[in-house]
């Protein structure tokens, strides 16, 4: 099988994994289960837009839950009934009280105001190397957020914005998460995934054989600011109700705790970092509110779920610092295999 | 005038606070090549040290409260040096740099876990809060020594990496680590008097951010570090006179909007500074004084 064949193989096992957990979660699971169970679908879409920019272009990134913010409140203001909004937004600029279209129009445009923002920040990102670059993710985390809580008129700003139709299934987060997966495996294999991913490891040898480094990355950013629109207006139609702290500082640790113990080079890592860190966040939380385990009553400790992902960061560091899977994805572990399967049987 | 005099002293002393936590980054940066995302913990501990001191030894003397707030920094900075970081030393900058993001989000939930969300109050000298009035202005003391404190430790700092042989190691080793250890220096001593300058900065910071705040809480390192990394990257991440001119550059800047922006629009002042810093960068990507980003390219 060629390289690329290998890659959409590859990319199906995980979607296929996840669509049937899908199908099996929405069966038989608890209400409360399927909460959880869209809430991993769309930090695992995050998580692997992230991988797609952090992966290939080896640049650490804080912004992204910013994409998610700008998508997200862009579907609230643009789908929330009017009804709604004349209460809640009454003062809303440009005339956007008297909007309200369909979902999944609201979508498309978030999403296309989300990549219009992308590429104005993009055009700065990419003429930086290594730490300023980072730097600047922070501060255009801090401006989303800066702007969503002070613009009033337009975001409720610090009070939750609500009644936001509630329209996401678990069918279109499936469908969601699949293409997310197939399309960062896709543009990973591609012959200009290879081309950044060898611009991370060797700038200069990369650029003496003609790569355009600064032209590849921008395509990565847009990529994942892509796959971030599209978690952040999941996130807006299946909660409801959004507030710009669900886009700060904890959601950008959960994901990026995820990916780095998954191993960022890896979308299958991602997947796998999306998985443990989830369940492991979940026994955190229970364990933080105080229960009672064979008789034992523990006490709340308020901070163990942030504790837990400090955690998990620190230790991959410094024992695995490219996570479980490193570069590997599930087809090279396979392909692995049969290699060493073949040569103990020519032996 | 008076006016214009008092907000100079404001941003003066604003300034003096980021350059002094912008230095502390800027030197572990150019001796070890690590971000030091836990540099804002550091002003953390060394509050609930003072705070923790005051509330367990009954030392609420604020004046003994002062050594215990810059040398606890100082010695939690080499701690970490020690334990945190000397794994991932020679480690890809991004394996450094996410560890210390890690550390930083221990640090802050430990903090909250054992001590709780509410802010503590952390006893302050009355001297620091006392006003000096020059003809008709009065300026806080606080701002008169944070600003000379800065000034201090600045041209200590100058004079010590230009006479000390440890401080001339420190700048070699920014140029060259492997050549310095071949000198017969011992990098561990190099680092390790990297991350206590580093702490000894930052403790200073830490005591004129108490005195201000009067309170610790577990995230409260968060925005001074950010505004330090800002500043450090305006001036040039990596060196020194950029973290200090950065870090006036961003004070001096943050005061300035304070005084001109409407009040309407004041909440978005680190909106406008972020955007503009973004816009320095497009132009001028490698800040005021750093070096051009090398994309192997002919220039």
């Amino acid at each position: 099988m060629t390289v690329r064949k290998r890659a959409l193989a590859g990319a199906a096992v995980l979607v296929l994994c996840i669509v049937v957990a899908g199908l099996v979660v929405g069966e038989f699971a608890a209400p409360y289960y399927q909460r959880l169970f869209m809430t991993f679908l769309v930090n695992l879409i995050a998580v692997i837009g992230l991988q797609v920019f952090m992966g290939n272009s080896d640049i650490t990134y804080f912004g992204h839950v910013g994409f998610m913010g700008i998508s997200a409140y862009a579907v609230a203001i643009l789908a929330t009934p009017v009804a709604i909004k004349r209460t809640a937004l009454a003062n809303a600029p440009f005339g956007l009280g008297a909007v309200e279209i369909s979902p999944l129009l609201a979508v498309a445009v978030a999403i296309a105001l989300t990549l219009a923002i992308a590429f104005l920040v993009g055009l700065m990102m990419v003429r930086q190397t290594g730490v300023p670059a980072t730097i600047a993710t922070l501060a255009f985390l801090v401006i989303v957020h800066v702007v969503l809580v002070n613009w009033i008129d337009l975001t409720r700003g610090p009070r939750a914005f609500y009644g936001i139709p509630v329209k996401a299934t678990l069918g279109w987060a499936l469908a969601a998460a699949g293409f997310a997966i197939v399309l960062a495996r896709a543009f990973r294999d591609s012959k200009w995934g290879l081309q950044l991913r060898a611009s991370s490891e060797d700038l200069a040898a990369a650029s003496a054989v003609g790569v355009r480094i600064r032209k590849l990355r921008l395509a990565a950013w847009m990529l994942s600011a892509f796959l971030m629109a599209m978690a952040g207006a999941l996130f807006a139609l299946f909660i409801g109700t959004i507030s710009p702290g669900s886009f700060y500082f904890d959601l950008t640790f959960l994901t990026l705790a995820m990916l780095i113990l998954g191993g960022m080079h890896s979308v299958t890592g991602s997947v796998l970092g999306c998985i443990v860190v989830t369940v492991g966040v979940e026994l955190m939380r229970y364990l933080e509110s105080g229960p009672v385990v064979a008789s034992l009553k523990l006490p709340e400790m308020f901070g163990l779920t942030g504790f837990f992902l400090g955690l998990i960061i620190v230790l991959s560091m410094t024992f695995r610092p490219s996570g479980l899977l490193g570069s590997d994805e599930i087809d090279d572990l396979w392909h692995r295999r049969r290699l060493r399967k073949a040569g103990v049987e020519a032996s | 005038m008076d006016y214009l005099l008092q907000q100079s002293m404001n941003a003066l002393s604003l300034g003096g606070e980021y350059a002094l936590l912008a230095l502390g980054l800027a030197i572990v940066f150019s001796v070890m090549g690590l971000v030091n995302f836990a540099h804002g913990d550091l002003i953390t501990v060394g509050g609930y040290a003072m705070f923790l001191t005051a509330a367990w030894l009954g030392l609420t003397n604020p004046v003994m409260l002062l050594p215990v707030g810059v040398f606890s920094v100082v010695l939690f900075a080499m701690f970490l040096e020690r334990v945190a970081f000397k794994p991932v030393r020679g480690a890809p900058p991004t394996t450094g740099m996410l560890m210390a993001f890690g550390i930083s989000i221990l640090i802050q939930n430990l903090a909250l876990i054992f001590v709780g969300t509410r802010p503590k109050a952390v006893p302050t000298m009355d001297f620091l809060m006392t006003n000096i009035t020059i003809g008709s202005v009065r300026i806080p003391m606080v701002q008169i020594l944070e600003t000379a404190v800065t000034a201090i430790a600045i041209i200590l700092l100058v004079v010590f990496l230009r006479r000390t042989t440890i401080g001339i190691a420190m700048r070699a080793a920014a140029r060259d680590v492997a050549t310095v250890r071949l000198m017969g220096v011992r990098a561990d001593r190099v680092v390790a008097a990297a991350f206590a300058i580093s702490g000894l900065l930052a403790g200073l910071a830490t005591i004129f951010i108490m005195a201000r705040r009067g309170a610790v809480d577990p995230f409260m390192g968060f925005t001074p570090v950010l505004k330090a990394f800002v500043a450090a990257v305006i001036g040039g991440f990596g060196s020194l006179p950029g973290a200090v001119i950065g870090g006036f550059a961003l004070g001096i800047a943050e005061i300035m909007l304070q005084v001109v922006l409407p009040s309407e629009i004041a909440g978005f002042r680190d909106a406008f500074i972020f955007t503009a810093v973004g816009v320095l960068l497009l132009v001028r990507p490698q800040g005021i004084l750093g070096q051009r980003p090398d994309f192997g390219e002919k220039s």
